[in-house]
């Protein structure tokens, strides 16, 4: 709990009632005050690294190698073994795979969300594919494609297809079914009815639905590129561990939480100049 | 309202209307028939559950007849259509379009020319009190304003005859009475055909000349009663009618009904 100073014109039981605590319940908090806890707990997590590392006995110190290594194993990575071209590398598995899910999951899921029927026939196979791990597929797409390209941008689109079809699904089933009657009511036919109301009602929450599916995709790509991989963050990774290089992995790791991190910001920059209507929405 | 020469013409017919769900065993609607004239404001007030919404949206063409025939203007009702519009108690007014894109929608649906809608746009904005908010969207729009903005879109169509169900019923109390008053103005200027679906007596009295009372259900009608103490007139304020003998005895007669409805279970 921390005090807070008097201000002008207010009496010691309001500052008592506008003292913080961390467990206030559904407060407003200024987009300063999240930066700066979101920053804190960010710096929180390093410390209790470096700590980690500092009480880590000195021969197996290398094993928890302090952040400030895994700093300079990133640089060295990026100047001397040109790192960047991996990180573009896995940026491409990445998008190409997820555009790949959404060109199919995105239509195919505003379809079953609309129409009963097809919803009935798809539903039940979609939704069992979803409980399959995509890595049980791993075999399969080595036999069916090599060790190419395209099985790992194959593995990343079956990573998240069928997650982001039942999203999507969900997210049109929930489009307020009132508009869709005032349409039909205006005279509106079964197209107008869903390319102009149904698919703009639906998109900013298909928007949100592929901003938390692209952050599995990313979680899908170590396993990816573990397998038969040369290049791609995965394998600089994997190749490492074989040397027992812990401050490459680690730098790895990063590289794909920074990364994550970066992309979800655009999903929102672009949801937020896409729909500018859509201010109701929290976050 | 009275006409002065030529009897009106009937806008809807219903004839031994009913409606089942969930095979046979809910009767909503049970056997109804009735007959609006044209420029009738009509009310359907019941109990909760009386069967009187899906009796408009029967209207409207959402839903279908189980038995029985229904009619606007002498051509069976086959399913929605601009001729019949609609306003829900739901806001409908598009997310993502500005109140007079709003507008324009249905105008657009009818394949209106631009000039003609942007035209009709301004016109329906001002009759409902929304100039000025053209460029608005919804989100930034209070809940009566909303809906301000679904009955212009719907008005701007020329309907020949108006669904409301329960069109208040989202709205404070002031609001609600605002709009009320709007509505009279709007309907009095565009001579519509009106049917209103609402569980509050006293907008019935004000907005109808004919009240349709529903029983519980299976919904039937319990009785159909002339407005007579307004004399056909529509009345620009509330307190007016509030004022006129005839008031409290009609209002006084619906809340027996009403309580009657209820209590018989």
């Amino acid at each position: 709990m921390i005090r807070l100073r008097r201000r002008q014109g207010e009496d010691v039981n309001q500052v008592a009632r506008r003292s913080v605590s961390l467990f206030e319940l559904r407060t407003v908090l200024s987009g300063r005050t999240t930066l700066i806890l979101g920053l804190a707990g960010a710096t929180g997590f390093f410390i209790i690294w470096e700590l980690g590392h500092y009480i880590t006995p000195e021969e197996s110190q290398r094993f928890l190698p302090a952040p400030q290594e895994v700093l300079g194993a990133l640089i060295t990575l990026i100047v001397e073994k040109d790192y960047i071209a991996d990180i573009l590398k896995s940026c491409f598995r990445i998008f190409a795979s997820f555009f790949a899910a959404c060109l199919i999951a995105v239509p195919l899921g505003i379809a079953m969300g609309c129409f009963m029927r097809l919803r009935a026939l798809l539903n039940p196979t979609i939704s069992a594919f979803r409980y399959l791990p995509a890595a049980s597929f791993i075999p399969l797409l080595l036999v069916w494609f090599g060790p190419t390209d395209t099985q790992k941008l194959a593995l990343l689109v079956l990573g998240v297809i069928f997650f982001l079809v039942a999203l999507i699904l969900d997210n049109t089933k929930s489009v307020q079914p009132e508009l869709i009657e005032a349409a039909l009511t205006m005279g509106a036919g079964r197209r107008q009815v869903v390319t102009e109301v149904v698919v703009p009602a639906v998109a900013p929450a298909v928007v949100d639905s592929m901003r938390n599916m692209i952050a599995v995709g990313w979680t899908y790509l170590v396993i990816a590129e573990i397998v038969a991989a040369s290049d791609g963050i995965g394998a600089v990774m994997m190749r490492a561990g074989r040397f027992l290089k812990v401050d490459i992995i680690m730098a790895g790791i990063l590289t794909i939480g920074f990364l994550g991190v970066a992309t979800d910001l655009l999903f929102r920059l672009a949801a937020r100049y896409a729909f500018p209507w859509n201010r109701e929405r929290g976050d | 309202m009275p006409s002065d020469q030529a009897p009106p013409r009937t806008a809807i017919t219903a004839s031994n209307v009913t409606r089942q769900y969930v095979g046979g065993t809910f009767t909503a609607v049970d056997n109804i028939s009735l007959e609006l004239r044209e420029n009738e404001i009509v009310c359907f007030i019941g109990p909760s559950g009386c069967g009187k919404t899906t009796m408009l949206r029967m209207i409207a063409g959402l839903e279908y007849p189980s038995m029985g025939d229904l009619t606007i203007f002498d051509k069976p009702i086959t399913g929605p259509g601009p001729d019949r519009g609609m306003i829900f108690q739901a806001y409908t007014s598009f997310p993502w379009l500005t109140a007079r894109k709003n507008i324009e929608y249905g105008m657009k649906i009818m394949g209106l020319s631009r000039e003609e809608r942007s035209r009709r746009s301004d016109e329906f904005l001002r009759l409902v009190h929304l100039d000025g908010f053209g460029d608005s969207y919804p989100a930034s729009l209070s809940g009566g304003m909303k809906q301000r903005v679904a009955i212009a879109r719907t008005l701007a169509q020329n309907p020949g005859v108006l669904l409301m169900d329960e069109p208040f019923g989202a709205l404070d109390a002031q609001v609600r009475w605002e709009m009320q008053e709007m509505m009279i103005e709007i309907i009095e200027r565009e001579n519509t055909t009106v049917v209103t679906v609402t569980h509050d007596i006293q907008e019935a009295i004000y907005l109808s000349d004919r009240i349709i009372f529903f029983t519980r259900s299976p919904g039937r009608i319990k009785a159909d009663i002339p407005v007579s103490f307004k004399e056909g007139r529509r009345i620009p304020r509330k307190e007016e009618m509030l004022a006129l003998p005839g008031y409290v005895d009609l209002e006084r007669q619906l809340f027996a009904m009403m309580r009657e409805e209820i209590q018989q279970k």
